[in-house]
């Protein structure tokens, strides 16, 4: 199990957190992480990326598929807690065009 | 139309129905058979007999039992014989065959065993033992059956799979060609993971000299990045061929990819744009790792250019960024461009090859002709056999002006229709300050040109001319650039950098382009005039004005002269004409500016 998300206590913030490889393996469980909440306007989605080592082109497309899912631009995610490697890749693909990103 | 041949053969092996199997006994004792028959009919079985061995293999090729039961001592051929001759007709399937034996002696067991025998049974019968054997035996069967069934299945599937991806492979190699990429300051490598790479790399002659190249990473591999690539193909070499900038180019792709791929799916890509005319590397990177310059005078990387947008099929079209970097190039400076499979190519523990590697290779380097080939060698070297990650695609290009110049251009965007008859016809265009800041009219007006007259191999002249023509009106006559900026070293991406400046800026000023086509003997006259709202100059003061401000470098002016029969300046200098003579199928041309 390498996805897992947890909701705040104000209902408000939905963390999701990756740990070890982020790539198309994923897939499902990544998107029941945001398929079944039922996101106000205000909500935050945050992505810790703290336990992560590795991230693939399919795992960029599964963030993508996330944006689009809540809203395209008026979706609110962020991308927190990045490695140098995971970092390095967000930004070729200039990512932070996209998401928020720490 | 079928194309899984050989699927109609899958129903013999279909799993066996829900019908009752059917028993064949074969038994010369008729009394030791009705009890057999009672017991199996009781069962629910059908049955079959046979009173010797002939008849045993006769009845079994005619019906097809599911399960032989087989005496040994029989008349015309024992149950030894009768066995092998029914084991040699059902290769294919599993048959049963249960030895009804007298004797326990082993001798005469082992003989049951090595004629194909799957077991026996000793005399006197008890009913529930046979009943179990027999409903034992069938089931092994079922499941021979079954197996059978979905080999056969999957075989079928395999091959039809096969063929298909051979039929796909050639469509795919036909139309994503890379033959540009033999040029001799080309060097490349492409080594795709699966049949359908995720990676393309393309490369296209322009009209107006120089190279366009194409190197894109589609997230995954395989058919659905296979898909994606043909309309970037078709794209690409089309509006390369109709002389479009990069930047529409890109656009283009964008708009085609955001509308056909999934949301997860999308292409990092880098566009060029080499100029042998101007000394420039424009250069559109979306997603795609820093593209490397290696510096021939310095030996070692001079510039490196990181990728300043979203990958493509990713933005809408509002949002969508053209923005282009142009350089300055020197003669025989190297560009690298290379997909992330090349710095995340492991060895086997796992470790990634990494940029720093990468550029280990550059600092070591002592001759730079050598450099591709040290990186590809130290690539292998690190991978040591271990597993590839990603497709590994780099190219190199060296910069050479006269090599770029010289790359032929070939026009495969005209249709081989008959040639029109040679007709009159003429049009104009009106471009005003807003539209001069963002269009480019050049491929459209060549294209409607060719499409009204099929100027057909003639496409590269007639770019050559409009683009002088065009260039001259809008960079002197409207934007007041100073042509003599060009004549020093980092001139031309300074001009550029000014030219782009004062484009964005423009709020004033207009570009006529008349086009008239008149048949005449020889074939027929092409009239171009180009006329500007700009100051224009003193042409019969300073003809040699003429050469300074027509095209740049001194090329176009030298191409213009031998392409048109005569070059005439009008009005107050913002105004040329010029002629051309045109044979039958090489139509003289006449301009005007």
């Amino acid at each position: 199990m390498s996805v897992t998300s947890e909701v705040s206590t104000d209902d408000n913030t939905i963390t999701i957190k990756i740990s070890g490889r982020f790539d198309f393996a994923e897939q499902n469980e990544f998107r029941d992480c945001y398929y079944d909440t039922s996101p106000g306007e205000n909500t935050q989605f945050i992505i810790d990326m703290s336990g992560a080592n590795y991230m693939d082109s399919s795992a960029l497309g599964m963030l993508l598929m996330m944006r689009e899912y809540l809203g395209g631009n008026a979706a609110n995610i962020s991308i927190i807690n990045c490695s140098p490697d995971i970092k390095n890749i967000l930004t070729v693909a200039n990512f932070q065009s996209l998401f928020t990103m720490d | 139309m079928n194309l899984s041949g050989g699927a109609t053969d899958m129903s013999e092996n279909m799993p066996l129905s829900s019908k009752m199997p059917t028993v064949l006994i074969a038994d010369d004792d008729i009394p030791n058979r009705l009890v057999l028959q009672a017991i199996l009919e009781k069962q629910g079985y059908c049955v079959l007999q046979a009173d010797d061995g002939v008849q045993a293999v006769d009845v079994f090729s005619r019906e097809h039992p599911d399960l032989v039961l087989m005496d040994i001592k029989m008349p015309n051929m024992d149950g030894y014989e009768a066995t092998q001759q029914i084991k040699a007709m059902s290769t294919d399937a599993f048959i049963p065959v249960i030895f009804l034996t007298a004797t326990s002696d082993s001798k005469g067991l082992a003989r049951c065993v090595a004629s194909g025998g799957d077991d026996f049974f000793t005399k006197p019968y008890n009913r529930i033992l046979l009943q179990t054997r027999i409903s034992a035996l069938l089931r092994i069967r079922e499941l021979y059956s079954t197996v059978q069934y979905q080999r056969n299945k999957l075989d079928n599937h395999q091959k039809r799979f096969d063929r298909e991806k051979q039929l796909a492979k050639r469509l795919f190699a036909n139309i994503i060609e890379t033959g540009s990429l033999n040029l001799p300051y080309v060097q490349s490598m492409l080594s795709p993971m699966s049949l359908f790479s995720g990676d393309i790399l393309l490369a296209a002659p322009k009209p107006s000299g120089g190279l366009h190249v194409l190197l894109g990473d589609f997230t995954g591999h395989g058919l659905a990045a296979a898909i994606g690539a043909l309309p970037v193909s078709s794209v690409f070499y089309g509006m390369t061929a109709k002389g479009y900038s990069i930047a529409e180019i890109v656009t283009e792709i964008n708009t085609k990819l955001k509308m056909i791929l999934p949301a997860d799916i999308f292409l990092a890509a880098c566009v060029i744009d080499l100029n042998p005319g101007s000394h420039t590397l424009s250069i559109w990177n979306g997603g795609i790792p820093s593209v490397v310059i290696y510096g021939e005078k310095e030996q070692d990387i001079t510039r490196s250019l990181s990728p300043r947008h979203l990958p493509l099929g990713i933005a809408s079209d509002e949002s969508f960024s053209r923005r282009v970097e142009m350089i300055e190039i020197r003669q025989d400076d190297r560009i690298y461009i290379h997909s992330d499979g090349i710095t995340e190519v492991a060895n086997p523990d796992g470790l990634m090859f990494g940029r720093q590697r990468l550029e280990n290779v550059f600092e070591k380097n002592t001759d730079s002709a050598e450099l591709f080939d040290e990186i590809r060698s130290e690539l292998i070297k690190f991978q040591d056999g271990g597993a590839q990650q990603d497709d590994m695609t780099m190219i190199e290009l060296r910069y050479n002006q006269q090599q770029l110049e010289d790359t032929v251009f070939h026009d495969k965007t005209q249709t081989k229709r008959a040639v029109q008859p040679s007709s009159e016809w003429d049009f104009s265009m009106g471009l005003s300050a807003d539209l001069l800041g963002c269009f480019d009219p050049l491929p459209l007006l060549i294209q409607s040109v060719c499409d009204m007259q099929g100027f057909r191999g003639q496409r590269q002249q007639l770019y050559t001319v409009f683009s002088e023509l065009f260039t001259n009106a809008l960079d002197h006559g409207i934007l007041n650039l100073d042509s003599t900026l060009k004549g020093t070293a980092d001139g031309f991406a300074k001009y550029y950098m000014e030219r782009e400046v004062r484009l964005s800026n423009l709020t004033d000023g207009s570009i006529k382009i008349y086009v008239a086509h008149q048949p005449n003997a020889e074939g027929g006259l092409l009239t171009i005039r180009v006329e500007d709202t700009g100051d224009g100059f003193d042409y019969q003061e300073n003809q040699v004005s003429l050469e300074s401000n027509v095209g740049h470098s001194g090329r176009g002016i030298q191409l213009l002269n031998t392409i048109c029969e005569k070059i005439e300046y009008r009005g107050n200098g913002n105004m040329l004409i010029l002629s051309i003579v045109v044979q039958k199928r090489n139509i003289p041309v006449a301009f005007e500016i």
